[in-house]
C-alpha cells in the first residue's frame, strides 16, 4: 500500500503514513493532541481540520455547517488519506494543553499539595517499602550461616515479619556484594500482606533514600505526588491532563478505543507515558535518582486501573458491567511500564466495581467518612462524578458522568488549577469591572473549575446570564458575539499571558450546566434511593481537582451543591490522592481501604427512572424547582 | 347510605388569561376569551371551579396554505386564497369565537414577506374581523425576531397571544408584547421542565406569569399524544399543588398535528376530519384551554362536544 506525507500546520510536524488512514491517527502519530470527544466516532464534531492541500476521502457529516464545509473544513477522524496532504488544526480542536504551548506540566509550586483530612499520624507509619541500615556480623566457623540466612535474620531482629521471598538476582550479587560492602548494606523492604519481601540490596547506608510516589489517575486530569518515605514528607506534587484524552474524553469512549486494534496498547502508552512524565519531572526536579524511588501507589477509576496495567477493559461497559479486577494485587512497576527502580513496585487502591474504582475508596479513606457517626455525603466533582453516601455502618456510592468541565476541558479558556489560571472572580453589578485571582499570581493564561464556578454565580447575580445560561445582557465592552454563541470576556489580551482574551462563552456555559446537573441530580437521586432528606446529611465533603479554593457560596448559588447551611460542608481537595498517600504511608491505611471497598455498595443511577428527569430540572439556575434554593436570591 | 365522592382540594390555581380587548378596554374587539382560571382537575366541577369553557381558536394562514390536503382546500373552497375572506368565512359563516394567525408567508423559505408588510396585513384582518386574534410568527428565530415585534405594535391595545417564545429565543418577543400589553405563548417541546424553566424566565424579565399561556407542543393520535397528554397532566398536577412557575393555560395546536397525520390525508374525507376531532377531545382531557383547529367539521363537532361537556 501506498505511504502519504500529511504536513500539519502551524505546528511544521508531518508523518507518512499509508493510504486510508484517517487524519486523525495520522496527528496522534505526530504527536499532536486532537480533541476528538467521541473518540473517533465522528459524531462530536470537535477534531475539525482545515484541509488546505491534498486529498483525502471525507465522509458526509452533519456536525459541520455549510459554510465551514465550504472553507475546507472536515471531520479528521472520518476522512481518509488519498495522497499527500496539507491539514491545518485549528486551535479549538486542539486539546487544552498543547494550546498554548508548553503548559502540559505545571511547576511544583504552582500545585497545591492535597490536603487530607486525616494526618498520617492517624494511621501507623509502615511504608509500602522500607529501607533499613544493617550491620551484619561476620561469618565465622562457628556462626556459619549462609548469606542469605545471615541478612534474613538481621532483617528478622529489627522487623517482626516473615521473609517471603527474594530474588534470585539478589542471590547471584549477595556473596560479592556483602564482602564488598564490608557487610554495612541497606535492605529494601516490601510489605506484602503479612510478609515481607527483600526487593534489592545495597552497599552502605542508602536508608534515607526512599521515595514513592502517590498518584490519582484520572480520566482527565492525573496528578502525582512525590514523597519521602522516610520523612513522610510530600516534596511535590504535579498534575497533568492524561494524554487518553485524544481517544475520547470519557472511560465509555475509551473502553471503546481499547477494543480496536492496538487501542489497549495505545490508550496504556498514553497513561503510562504521562505517568512517567511527571515521575521523571518530580524526581529530577529534587535531585533524586529514579532507582530512589521504589514504589508507586495509583488510585484510579476501574477502567484507569485496567488501562495502566493492559487488562482488556471490554467487559466494563458490558452488561453486567463485570470488571476483570477491583482489587489487583500488588505489582513490579516495570510490568505495567512505569519507570522507578526495576524492583520497584506499583499498588493499586480496591475498586468497588466497575463504575466505582480505586478512586473513590481512597477519598472514602481520607475523608474519614467511614468512621462518621452520623450520614455524610462525599461528592468529588471530576469526570465521573463519584458520590458517597453513608457512615460508619454503611457506605452507598454511583456516579454521576459530569463530564470534565470543572477540570477545565472542553471550554473556550478551560484549563487546571494549576500555575495561570483564574481560580476567584468577582464580578460587579453593572458587568464592567472584573477582579480575579490567579493561581501563582502570574498574569491570566486560561480559567479553572473554581473559577468557572464563581464567573457563573457572580454573571447570574449581576444579570449578565440568564437562569438557562443564555448570555442575557445586550452587548457592551465585554460582551459580544463568537462562533459559540454571545461571550464575557473575563480579562482582555493586554491582561493575558497568552496575549488572547479569555473568555466564556454561552457553550460553556451550556457544558458548566451540565456537570453542574449531573453532579447535583445524582446526589439528590441517591438520597433519596437511600429515603434520606439531604437535609439529615451532617456534613459534605467536597473533593475534586480545584487547587486550594472552591467558593460553597458561590458553588451552592449555581445549584451544583444543595441549599444547607453552610458550615455542613468541608473541601478537601484532591481526596483520592491523599488517600494513595495514607496507603501509600501505611499498611493499616491499605487494610482500611480494603474493608472500605468490601464495604461499599454501587447504586446504577441508570436504573433509577427518577435520574432522567432529575437531571432535566437541574438544567436551570439553580434549578427548576426553586423552592429547593430558598437561599438562593437573585 | 348515598355514596360519597372523594374530593381533593388544592391550593393552587391556573391563572386565568382573557384574550382580546373591547373598546371600554382600549381595544376593538367585540367580545373577548378567556381562559384558564380553574382550580381543579378537567371536568371535576364538584371540586372547584372551572369557570371557562375550552375555547375552540380556527387557524388561519396569512398565505395560501398550499401544503393543506385536498379535503381542507374542499371544505374552504376558494377563500383559502385570500386570508381576509378566510377569516371573515370562519367568523360569519362557521362562528368562530377566536381566529389563530399564522405569519407562514413570513418565512425566508416562502415569501419571506418583510415586517412592515405583516404588520400592514394583521391591522387590516383586525379591521375585517372583530373577534380576539392568536397571531404566531412563521418559526424562523431571526425572521421572527423582527416580524412579531412589529405585528405587536401594528395591534398594541388588542391584547392578543402572540407567539412564541422558545428558551434560546425570547427576550425579543418578551420586551415587545410587555410594551404593546399582549399576552405570549411559551413553548416547549414536550418537556414539563423546559415549560417550567421558559416560564421562570420569562417572569425573570418583569412579564407577568398571569399573561403566558403554555404551548406544551402535542403529538396528534397515533403520534405521541399519550406523551403529551402526561405532560400536560403532570404540569397541571404540579400548577394545582401550588407551583405558581406552571400554573398557565394550554394553547394546543390539533389541526397542525392532526393534519400531519397520514391517516388524515385518506381517501376518505371523515377519516381526517375524526383524526383531528379525537385528537381534540382527548387533549380536552388533558386540560387544554385552547385548541388550535383546521377543519370545520372537526370545530364544529368539538365545540358540541365541549358544550356537553360544561352542561352543568
Amino acid at each position: 500500500m501506498q505511504n502519504f506525507k500529511v504536513s500539519f500546520y502551524p505546528d511544521k510536524k508531518s508523518v507518512e503514513v499509508p493510504q486510508d488512514t484517517t487524519i486523525l491517527s495520522a496527528a496522534i502519530q505526530a504527536g499532536l493532541q486532537i480533541n476528538s470527544a467521541c473518540g473517533g466516532d465522528g459524531v462530536c464534531g470537535k477534531c475539525r481540520v482545515l484541509l488546505r492541500k491534498g486529498k483525502a476521502l471525507v465522509q458526509p457529516t452533519g456536525t459541520l455547517s455549510e459554510i465551514e464545509k465550504q472553507k475546507g473544513f472536515i471531520l479528521s477522524c472520518t476522512s481518509a488519506v488519498q495522497g499527500d496532504l496539507e491539514v491545518e488544526v485549528p486551535v479549538e480542536s486542539r486539546l487544552d494543553f498543547t494550546r498554548s504551548g508548553p503548559r502540559y506540566f505545571s511547576s511544583p509550586e504552582e500545585s497545591e499539595p492535597a490536603e487530607a483530612l486525616v494526618s498520617d499520624e492517624f494511621f501507623e507509619y509502615s511504608p509500602l517499602t522500607e529501607k533499613i541500615y544493617l550491620e551484619l556480623p561476620r561469618p565465622t566457623i562457628e556462626d556459619n550461616a549462609s548469606d542469605l540466612e545471615r541478612l534474613y535474620r538481621q532483617v528478622r531482629l529489627c522487623k517482626n515479619t516473615p521473609i517471603l521471598q527474594t530474588s534470585l538476582y539478589n542471590l547471584k550479587q549477595l556473596g560479592e556484594m556483602l564482602r564488598d560492602a564490608d557487610w554495612k548494606i541497606t535492605v529494601t523492604l516490601a510489605r506484602r500482606n503479612d510478609s515481607l519481601e527483600v526487593l534489592f540490596i545495597e552497599p552502605g547506608d542508602l536508608s534515607r533514600k526512599n521515595h514513592g510516589l502517590a498518584f490519582d489517575i484520572g480520566t482527565t486530569t492525573i496528578s502525582g505526588e512525590l514523597v519521602d518515605l522516610k520523612t513522610k514528607k510530600i516534596l511535590a506534587t504535579k498534575t497533568a491532563y492524561n494524554r487518553q484524552a485524544t481517544f475520547g474524553s470519557d472511560v465509555i469512549a475509551r473502553i471503546i478505543h481499547a477494543q480496536k486494534e492496538s487501542g489497549l496498547e495505545e490508550l496504556h502508552e498514553a497513561l503510562t507515558d504521562t505517568m512517567n512524565e511527571i515521575i521523571a519531572e518530580l524526581a529530577s526536579e529534587h535531585n533524586i535518582s529514579l532507582n530512589e524511588v521504589t514504589c508507586v501507589l495509583c488510585a484510579g477509576n476501574t477502567t484507569m486501573i485496567h488501562l495502566l496495567l493492559s487488562i482488556d477493559p471490554t467487559h466494563i461497559r458490558k452488561v453486567p458491567y463485570i470488571p476483570t479486577a477491583n482489587s489487583v494485587p500488588t505489582i513490579r512497576a516495570t510490568e505495567a511500564d512505569i519507570h522507578i527502580h526495576p524492583r520497584g513496585l506499583l499498588a493499586c487502591a480496591p475498586g468497588v466495581a466497575s463504575y466505582v474504582g480505586g478512586d473513590i475508596t481512597s477519598g472514602i479513606l481520607s475523608s474519614g467518612l467511614y468512621k462518621e457517626d452520623s450520614l455524610s455525603i462525599l461528592i468529588d466533582i471530576g469526570t465521573n462524578g463519584e458520590i458517597a453516601l453513608g457512615n460508619r455502618d454503611f457506605i452507598v456510592s454511583c456516579a454521576a458522568s459530569a463530564g470534565p468541565a470543572f477540570e477545565g476541558s472542553g471550554l473556550t479558556c478551560g484549563m487546571r488549577a494549576s500555575g495561570g489560571a483564574i481560580q476567584k472572580v468577582r464580578i460587579d453589578p453593572a458587568g464592567d469591572r472584573v477582579d480575579y485571582d490567579v493561581i501563582a499570581g502570574t498574569p491570566p493564561v486560561g480559567i479553572c473549575g473554581s473559577g468557572y464556578i464563581d464567573i457563573l454565580a457572580q454573571m447570574l447575580k449581576a444579570g449578565l446570564i440568564d437562569r438557562a445560561g443564555k448570555i442575557s445582557a445586550g452587548e457592551r465592552r465585554r460582551i459580544r458575539h463568537s462562533e459559540l454563541g454571545k461571550e464575557f470576556v473575563l480579562a482582555f489580551k493586554e491582561e493575558s499571558l497568552t496575549a488572547a482574551d479569555i473568555v466564556i462563552n454561552e457553550s460553556d456555559i451550556d457544558n458548566l450546566k451540565r456537570a453542574k446537573a449531573a453532579i447535583y441530580s445524582a446526589t439528590s437521586v441517591l438520597a433519596r434511593h437511600m429515603r434520606v432528606d439531604l437535609a439529615d446529611i451532617r456534613k459534605f465533603f467536597i473533593a475534586g481537582g480545584f487547587g486550594n479554593y472552591l467558593d460553597i457560596e458561590n458553588a451552592l448559588f449555581i445549584g451544583l451543591l444543595p441549599d444547607l447551611s453552610r458550615e455542613r460542608f468541608v473541601f478537601i481537595g484532591n481526596s483520592s490522592l491523599a488517600g494513595a498517600r495514607e496507603m501509600l504511608l501505611s499498611a493499616a491505611a491499605r487494610k482500611q481501604a480494603e474493608e472500605i471497598a468490601g464495604k461499599v455498595t454501587y447504586f446504577e443511577l441508570s436504573t433509577d427512572a427518577a435520574y432522567m428527569d432529575e437531571y432535566m430540572a437541574a438544567l436551570f439556575f439553580p434549578h427548576t424547582d426553586l423552592s429547593r434554593f430558598p437561599g438562593v436570591k437573585f | 347510605m348515598a355514596l360519597q365522592l372523594a374530593t381533593e382540594k388544592w391550593s393552587g390555581e391556573i391563572s386565568e388569561v382573557i384574550i382580546g380587548a373591547t373598546k371600554d378596554e382600549g381595544g376593538s374587539r367585540k367580545s373577548v376569551v378567556r381562559i384558564g382560571g380553574e382550580n381543579t382537575l378537567p371536568f371535576l366541577f364538584n371540586e372547584g371551579k372551572i369557570p371557562n369553557p375550552v375555547c375552540v381558536a380556527f387557524e388561519v394562514w396569512d398565505t395560501a396554505p398550499s401544503d393543506w390536503p385536498e379535503c381542507l382546500w374542499r371544505a374552504f373552497g376558494k377563500s383559502l386564497n385570500d386570508s381576509l375572506s378566510w377569516a371573515k368565512k370562519c367568523v360569519e359563516e362557521y362562528k368562530a369565537k377566536i381566529l389563530c394567525v399564522r405569519l407562514q408567508s413570513a418565512h425566508p423559505d416562502f415569501a419571506d414577506t418583510p415586517p412592515e408588510a405583516c404588520a400592514k396585513f394583521i391591522a387590516g384582518l383586525l379591521n375585517a374581523v372583530d373577534v380576539p386574534l392568536v397571531i404566531i410568527g412563521c418559526g424562523d428565530d431571526a425572521k421572527d425576531n423582527l416580524v412579531l415585534p412589529a405585528v405587536s405594535e401594528a395591534a398594541k391595545g388588542e391584547r392578543c397571544l402572540i407567539g412564541s417564545a422558545v428558551q434560546d429565543n425570547y427576550k425579543t418577543l418578551v420586551a415587545a408584547l410587555s410594551a404593546d400589553g399582549h399576552n405570549i405563548i411559551a413553548e416547549s417541546p414536550i418537556d414539563i421542565n423546559i415549560a417550567k424553566q421558559l416560564n421562570i424566565l420569562i417572569s425573570d424579565t418583569g412579564f407577568a406569569l398571569s399573561r403566558i399561556v403554555i404551548n406544551p407542543t402535542i403529538g396528534a393520535l397515533g403520534y405521541g399524544l399519550e406523551y403529551a397528554y402526561s405532560i400536560m397532566e403532570r404540569a397541571r398536577l404540579a400548577a394545582l399543588s401550588g407551583d405558581k412557575t406552571v400554573a398557565s393555560p394550554f394553547i394546543c395546536f390539533v389541526g397542525q398535528e392532526a393534519w400531519k397525520a397520514k391517516e388524515a390525508k385518506s381517501e376518505d374525507e371523515r377519516q381526517g376530519i375524526i383524526w383531528e376531532m379525537l385528537s381534540a377531545a382527548a387533549l380536552i382531557q388533558a386540560g387544554a384551554g385552547l385548541l388550535v383547529m383546521r377543519h370545520p367539521v372537526a370545530v364544529e363537532k368539538v365545540n358540541k362536544y365541549i358544550e356537553r361537556l360544561f352542561q352543568r
